[in-house]
C-alpha cells in the first residue's frame, strides 16, 4: 500500500491495483446479496476515474515507475499525454458501463461479469500505461481470456459458445502474430522500451516491415478492422448489450487505435507504400462494413457493423501521418467510443424493455421511451457526422488530413461511407422509434434510471464535444499528438464554414433522398435499404457476404475442415496398414493354428514322428 | 554338495510314501503333511538362497543352479498344494493320492535337478512323467482322462529317443557321468546327446512336438494345469536341455544350436499367434506357455553363458507368472463355472485381486518393465544378439508385442468392460486362495526390482 500514496506515481498505479484487488474481493461477496457487487464495482471504477482526472490536474507527463524483472529487465510504467488520455477514457467507460450493467438482465452471472469488467479495466489501463512492450503484451493478451468469458457467460446456447470460440481464436491468433512482431522488434533493437525505441524509430526494411505488419494484424484485430472484424457482428447477436457497449464499442477501439498510433507514429518510421496500404485497409473497412450495416435488421448487429466501419475513419486518420489527420483519428476514436457505447446502450435498453432485437418487429417507441429515443437520436446524429455534434468535427479533421495527403480517392470513399452511415441510421431510427406502434408494444415503459443515466451522460458528452470541440482537442488530443512528436501547425478546433461543411449538407440531403425513395418504394421503414440490397450486382455480393465468403475465419474453417478430412483419410490408411492388416493376418493365422490343434490324436502322433525324423536327418547332416 | 541338498528330495519322498498310511482315516492329515513338508522345504531353501545372496562370502553356494531350481520347484509346489487345499480338490480327486503324487513329483523334480549322470536324469524324468500322468487322471472328468492318455502316448517317443541317445553315449564313452561326457568330445557322444535333446524337446512340448500340451493343460484340473505348465514340463523337459547344453560346452554345437534356434523361434511364433484367437482362457494360457517355452529354448540355443542365465531366469519367471495366471483361471472357474472368455466380462469389479494379480502376471509375461519377465526376455534377446542371431532377436521382440496383444485382449474380455448379466452375483474367492497368487505376484514385482541381485547370483551357475 506504500505504492498508493498521494504522489503522482502512486496515483498512476491506482487504476491498476485498486480494481485488481477489488475484482478478487467481488468473488467473495455472497451470492445472496443484491446490488452489493454492482455498487462496489461502481465505486471502484469511480475511484479509478477520479485517479485519471487527478493525473490530468497534476499534468503528470513522463511519470515513470520501474520494476526490475530478472534484474536485467526493467518493466516500465510510463505516463505521457496520449496514455493519460486513454487512461481517462478507459476509466470513464468502465465507470459508465458498471452503472449501466446494474439493470441489464442477460449479462450472465453478475459476480463474474463485474469481476471481468474490473479485470478488463486493469488490463486496458496496463496496456496504455506500459512503456515496456513485454509488459504491454502481457496486459494485451490477458484481455483475450476476459473477452472469451464475457461472451461465454452471456447465455447457454450453442451459438454463444461457438461465438466465444470464434472470438477467442481470431483474437488469440492476432495476439500471437503481435507477439512474434514484438519479438522481432527486440531482435532489431535489442530493447523493448517504447520510449527508447521511439528515439531512433525502426525503419521499414526487411525485418522491420514484417514486424510492423505482424503487429498491425494484432492492432487491427483489436480495433476490429476489415478483415479481422467478423467476430463483432456475431457477438452482437449472441451476447449482451453491456458487453457490446463496453468492449467492441469502447475499449477495443480505444486500445486498438491507441496502439496503432503508437506503432505507426511512435515506434516505426512508416513509408509511403505502407501508408497507402493502411489507407486502403481503412477505406475497405469503411465501405464494406457500412454496406453490411445497411441491410441488417437486427438492432445490435447493425450497430456492430457500424462499429467496424467507423474504425476505418480512425485508421484513415492515423494513416494520413499529418497532425490534422492524426488528431482527427484520435478524436474520432474517443467520439466513436462515446456515441457507439451510447447506441449499444439504447439497444440494450430497448431489448430489456421489449425483449425484441429485430427492428422489423419494433416501431413507434418514441413516446414510450422518450429518453432512450432522444439519446439515440443525438448519438445517431453524432455518428452520422451531423454538425455540430462531435462526430462532425472528428470526421472533418479526418477528411482534411486525407485531402492533405493528396490521395482524394480515399476522401471519396470516406464520404460514401458517411452517406450510407446516415442512411442506415435513418432506417434504424425510423424503424425503432417512429412509424406505427405495434400492438404488442403498447405496454412498453421507459428503462430504469441506472440505464438512462449513462446514456444521458454519453449523449451530453457527444453534445459537449461537439459544441465545445476545442475543449477535448486542446486538452486531450493536442497534447497527445505532441507527446508522440507531431506538432500541428494550424488550429484544430473550431467550426469552419468551408467546402467540407457544404459537402456534409449534401450528404445529409443525399441520404435523406435514399431513405425517402426506399420508404416510398417499400412502405416499411425497415425495408428502406432494400433497393440497395437487391440492386443487380450488389445483390450477389451480399449473398456471398452473408454466406461468409469474406470471413477469414469461415474461410480458414473450411480449409482446415478439408485439411482435417485429408489427414483423417491418411490416418485411416495408416491405421489399415499398421493395425487392420497385421491384426487380420494374425487372426487368420491364429484360427488356422487352432484348426490344426483340434485334438485328433492320430495327426498329433503322425506329426511328432515326421518331425522327429526330420530333425534327426537334419542333425545327421542332410540339408536342403 | 548333492548330499547336502538330498533332504529336499528325500523328505517329500518319504512324506508321500507315509501319507497314505497316516491319512487313511483323516484327510486333513494328508493336507497338513503335504503343506508342512513343502513349507519347511520352502523356508529352508529360501533361507539358503537369501543368505547366499546377502552374505556370499560366509555361505558359499557350490551348485547355485540346483539351489535356485529347488527354490523354484518348492515355490510353485507349495503354492499349488496350498491352493488345492482350499480349492476343494477332494471334489475332483482322491486327496490322498493327489497330495501323495504332488510330494512324489516334487521329490522327482528335486532329484532331477541334483543328478550328475544321464541315466539318473532319465530315471527321474520318467518318474516325473508317471507322476504327472497320474496327477492328470486324478481329476475324474472325462477330459482329464483324454488329456492323460494324450500326454502318455504323445510323449512316449521322447522316452525312446532318450534311451537310444543314452545308449549311444554309453557305447561311446563307457560312462554317463556329466563330468566325463563334458570333457571328452566324441562324434558318437554328440549324436547320442542330440537324440537326448530331441527327446527332451518332445517332453518340453515345443513346436513341432507341442500337440499334447494344449489338450493336457486345458483338460486337466486347473491347479494341475498350473503345476504342469508352471514347473513340471519345465523341469522335466527344458531343464534337461539346459543341463545338456551346459555339458556340451566343448562340443561343436552349430547344428544343434541352429535346430534349437529354429525350434525356439517357431515355438515363440506359433504359440503367440495361436493364443490370439482362443476362446478358452486355459487354452490361451497353454498357447502362451508354449510361446514362453520358446524364449527359454532360444536362450539355450545360443549355448552362451548369457543365454543359459537368461533361460534359467526366464524359467523361474515363467514358473511364477504362469502359475499365477493358471491359478487365476482356476479361481475364475471356481466362481463362475467356466473359463470360456466369451461368457466372461467385467470381472474386475467383482474379483479385483484376481484381476490385478492376473494383470501383473500377464504384463510380466509380455515383458513390461520393471516386472521380472522384462529382464529375462531382454536377456534372451541380448544373448541372441550377441551370438549373431539378429533376425531371431527381432522376431522375439515382435512376438513379445503379440504377447502383449493377446494378454490385453484377454484382460479386456475377462476383466474389463461391462459386467456380464449373469455374473452379477459373483464374489471374490476366499482369501486363502488369493494368498499364493498375491505372494507370487509380489515375487514377480520384487524379482523385477531387485534384478541385479538375481543376475549376480545366476552369473555363478556357469
Amino acid at each position: 500500500m506504500n505504492l498508493i500514496n498521494s504522489t503522482p506515481t502512486g496515483i498512476m498505479m491506482i487504476p491498476l491495483i485498486i480494481p485488481l484487488i477489488c475484482a478478487i474481493l467481488i468473488l467473495f461477496i455472497s451470492e445472496k446479496t443484491r446490488y452489493v457487487r454492482e455498487f462496489f464495482s461502481v465505486i471502484v471504477t469511480a475511484v479509478s476515474l477520479w485517479a485519471a482526472i487527478k493525473l490530468f490536474k497534476i499534468g503528470g507527463d513522463n511519470l515513470e515507475l520501474v520494476f526490475s524483472w530478472f534484474s536485467s529487465h526493467k518493466l516500465h510504467f510510463k505516463l505521457d499525454y496520449l496514455s493519460m488520455f486513454l487512461l481517462f477514457s478507459v476509466s470513464m467507460f468502465s465507470f459508465l458501463i458498471s452503472i449501466y450493467s446494474i439493470s441489464i438482465p442477460n449479462k450472465g452471472n453478475p459476480k463474474i461479469f463485474y469481476f471481468l469488467l474490473l479485470l478488463t479495466q486493469v488490463a486496458s489501463s496496463g496496456v496504455v500505461l506500459s512503456d515496456n512492450l513485454l509488459l504491454m503484451l502481457f496486459f494485451w493478451e490477458s484481455m483475450v481470456i476476459f473477452l472469451y468469458i464475457f461472451i461465454y457467460i452471456s447465455s447457454n446456447s450453442q451459438q454463444t459458445k461457438s461465438t466465444a470460440l470464434k472470438t477467442f481464436l481470431i483474437n488469440g491468433i492476432a495476439d500471437i502474430s503481435m507477439m512474434i512482431g514484438i519479438a522481432m522488434i527486440y531482435y532489431i533493437t535489442s530493447t523493448l522500451s517504447i520510449s527508447e525505441i521511439s528515439k531512433t524509430k525502426i525503419i521499414m526494411t526487411g525485418w522491420g516491415t514484417l514486424s510492423f505488419f505482424l503487429i498491425l494484424i494484432g492492432t487491427l484485430t483489436k480495433a476490429g478492422a476489415f478483415p479481422f472484424h467478423t467476430w463483432i457482428p456475431q457477438a452482437a447477436l449472441y451476447s449482451n448489450a453491456s458487453f457490446m457497449a463496453y468492449i467492441p464499442a469502447a475499449i477495443d477501439k480505444l486500445l486498438g487505435i491507441y496502439f496503432l498510433a503508437r506503432i505507426s507514429l511512435h515506434i516505426f518510421q512508416i513509408n509511403l507504400s505502407v501508408q497507402i496500404i493502411l489507407m486502403i485497409i481503412a477505406s475497405i473497412t469503411i465501405i464494406a462494413a457500412v454496406m453490411m450495416a445497411l441491410i441488417q435488421t437486427d438492432y445490435k448487429r447493425l450497430l456492430s457493423y457500424h462499429a467496424v466501419s467507423q474504425t476505418g475513419y480512425m485508421i484513415l486518420g492515423i494513416s494520413t501521418l499529418n497532425p490534422i489527420g492524426i488528431a482527427g483519428g484520435l478524436f474520432h476514436m474517443i467520439n466513436h467510443a462515446t456515441y457507439k457505447s451510447c447506441l449499444f446502450m439504447t439497444a440494450g435498453s430497448v431489448e430489456r424493455q421489449t425483449q425484441i432485437n429485430d427492428i422489423s418487429k419494433l416501431g413507434g417507441l418514441f413516446w414510450k421511451m422518450p429518453a432512450t429515443a432522444i439519446c439515440f437520436i443525438i448519438s445517431a446524429a453524432a455518428i452520422s457526422g451531423i454538425a455540430p455534434l462531435n462526430g462532425y468535427f472528428s470526421k472533418e479533421l479526418v477528411y482534411k488530413g486525407t485531402l492533405n495527403t493528396g490521395y482524394t480517392i480515399f476522401f471519396y470513399a470516406a464520404e460514401i461511407g458517411s452517406v450510407l452511415t446516415l442512411a442506415s441510421f435513418l432506417k434504424l431510427g425510423h424503424s425503432v422509434f417512429f412509424g406505427k406502434l405495434n400492438d404488442n408494444l403498447k405496454g412498453t415503459k421507459e428503462a430504469p434510471l441506472t440505464i438512462l443515466l449513462p446514456m444521458i451522460a454519453l449523449s451530453c458528452i457527444c453534445i459537449i464535444f461537439g459544441f465545445g470541440a476545442h475543449l477535448p482537442l486542446s486538452k486531450l488530443i493536442q497534447p497527445s499528438i505532441v507527446s508522440i512528436g507531431y506538432i500541428p501547425h494550424t488550429e484544430l478546433s473550431g467550426f469552419h464554414l468551408d467546402n467540407l461543411f457544404l459537402i456534409s449538407i449534401t450528404i445529409i440531403i443525399f441520404s435523406l433522398t435514399l431513405h425517402i425513395s426506399g420508404f416510398s418504394i417499400y412502405g416499411k421503414p425497415y425495408k428502406t435499404s432494400d433497393h440497395i440490397h437487391y440492386a443487380p450486382i450488389i445483390k450477389n455480393i451480399y449473398q456471398l457476404a452473408e454466406k461468409g465468403y469474406f470471413d477469414l475465419y469461415e474461410i480458414f474453417k473450411r480449409i482446415f475442415k478439408s485439411l482435417a478430412n485429408i489427414l483423417f483419410k491418411i490416418d485411416r490408411f495408416f491405421d489399415i496398414v499398421i493395425d487392420k492388416i497385421p491384426s487380420n493376418i494374425s487372426i487368420i493365422f491364429s484360427s488356422q493354428i487352432s484348426y490344426i490343434h483340434r485334438g485328433i490324436y492320430n495327426y498329433y502322433m503322425l506329426a511328432i514322428f515326421i518331425f522327429v525324423v526330420v530333425y534327426l536327418m537334419y542333425l545327421g547332416g542332410i540339408k536342403w | 554338495m548333492v548330499i547336502d541338498l538330498l533332504s529336499y528330495s528325500l523328505i517329500p519322498m518319504f512324506s508321500s510314501l507315509a501319507l497314505p498310511f497316516f491319512a487313511k482315516k483323516n484327510i486333513r492329515i494328508a493336507i497338513i503333511l503335504a503343506n508342512v513338508a513343502l513349507l519347511s522345504g520352502f523356508i529352508n531353501i529360501s533361507y539358503l538362497i537369501i543368505n547366499s545372496i546377502t552374505k556370499p562370502d560366509i555361505i558359499p553356494i557350490i551348485d547355485p543352479l540346483t539351489v535356485f531350481l529347488i527354490f523354484t520347484i518348492y515355490t510353485v509346489a507349495l503354492a499349488i498344494s496350498f491352493f488345492s487345499t482350499y480349492y476343494g480338490i477332494e471334489k475332483e480327486a482322491n486327496p490322498i493320492s493327489y497330495y501323495s503324487l504332488i510330494l512324489l513329483s516334487v521329490s522327482a523334480m528335486t532329484s532331477l535337478v541334483m543328478v550328475r549322470d544321464l541315466f539318473s536324469l532319465y530315471l527321474f524324468v520318467e518318474i516325473l512323467a508317471v507322476c504327472s500322468f497320474a496327477l492328470i487322471t486324478s481329476d475324474i472328468k472325462s477330459n482329464s482322462i483324454e488329456a492323460a492318455i494324450k500326454y502318455f502316448f504323445l510323449t512316449f517317443p521322447a522316452s525312446i529317443l532318450i534311451i537310444l541317445g543314452i545308449s549311444l553315449v554309453l557305447a561311446s564313452q563307457k560312462a554317463l557321468d556329466f563330468e566325463i561326457i563334458s570333457v571328452s568330445t566324441n562324434i558318437m557322444t554328440m549324436i547320442g546327446l542330440s537324440f537326448v535333446i530331441i527327446g527332451f524337446l518332445i517332453k518340453s512340448g515345443v513346436v513341432p512336438f507341442h500337440f499334447w500340451t494344449l489338450d493336457v493343460y486345458q483338460g486337466a484340473s486347473s491347479p494341475i494345469s498350473a503345476y504342469l505348465a508352471g514347473i513340471i514340463t519345465k523341469i522335466g523337459g527344458i531343464y534337461a536341455i539346459i543341463k545338456i547344453s551346459i555339458i556340451m560346452k566343448y562340443y561343436p554345437v552349430e547344428t544343434i544350436s541352429s535346430i534349437l534356434l529354429f525350434t525356439s523361434i517357431l515355438t515363440i511364433l506359433i504359440g503367440a499367434f495361436g493364443a490370439i484367437a482362443q476362446k478358452d482362457m486355459k487354452r490361451m494360457l497353454a498357447y502362451s506357455s508354449i510361446s514362453q517355452m520358446g524364449y527359454i529354448l532360444a536362450g539355450v540355443s545360443t549355448f552362451s553363458s548369457t543365454g543359459i542365465i537368461a533361460a534359467v531366469f526366464h524359467l523361474f519367471n515363467h514358473a511364477t507368472f504362469k502359475t499365477v495366471l493358471f491359478l487365476n483361471s482356476a479361481c475364475i472357474e471356481k466362481q463362475t463355472g467356466t473359463t470360456n472368455m466369451t461368457e466372461l466380462k467385467g470381472l474386475e469389479k467383482k474379483m479385483p485381486i484376481t484381476s490385478w494379480t492376473s494383470i501383473i502376471a500377464s504384463m510380466s509375461t509380455a515383458g513390461i518393465p520393471p516386472l521380472s519377465g522384462f529382464w529375462s526376455k531382454i536377456l534372451v534377446i541380448i544373448a541372441l544378439w550377441q551370438v549373431g542371431y539378429i533376425k531371431s532377436a527381432i522376431i522375439a521382440i515382435i512376438a513379445s508385442i503379440i504377447t502383449l496383444g493377446y494378454f490385453v485382449l484377454m484382460q479386456r474380455k475377462v476383466f474389463f468392460g461391462k459386467l456380464a448379466e449373469k455374473l452379477t452375483e459373483i464374489k471374490e474367492v476366499e482369501s486363502p486362495l488369493l494368498l499364493p497368487v498375491i505372494i507370487m505376484s509380489l515375487m514377480i514385482i520384487l524379482a523385477g526390482i531387485y534384478v541385479t541381485y538375481i543376475y549376480s547370483y545366476l552369473e555363478k551357475i556357469m
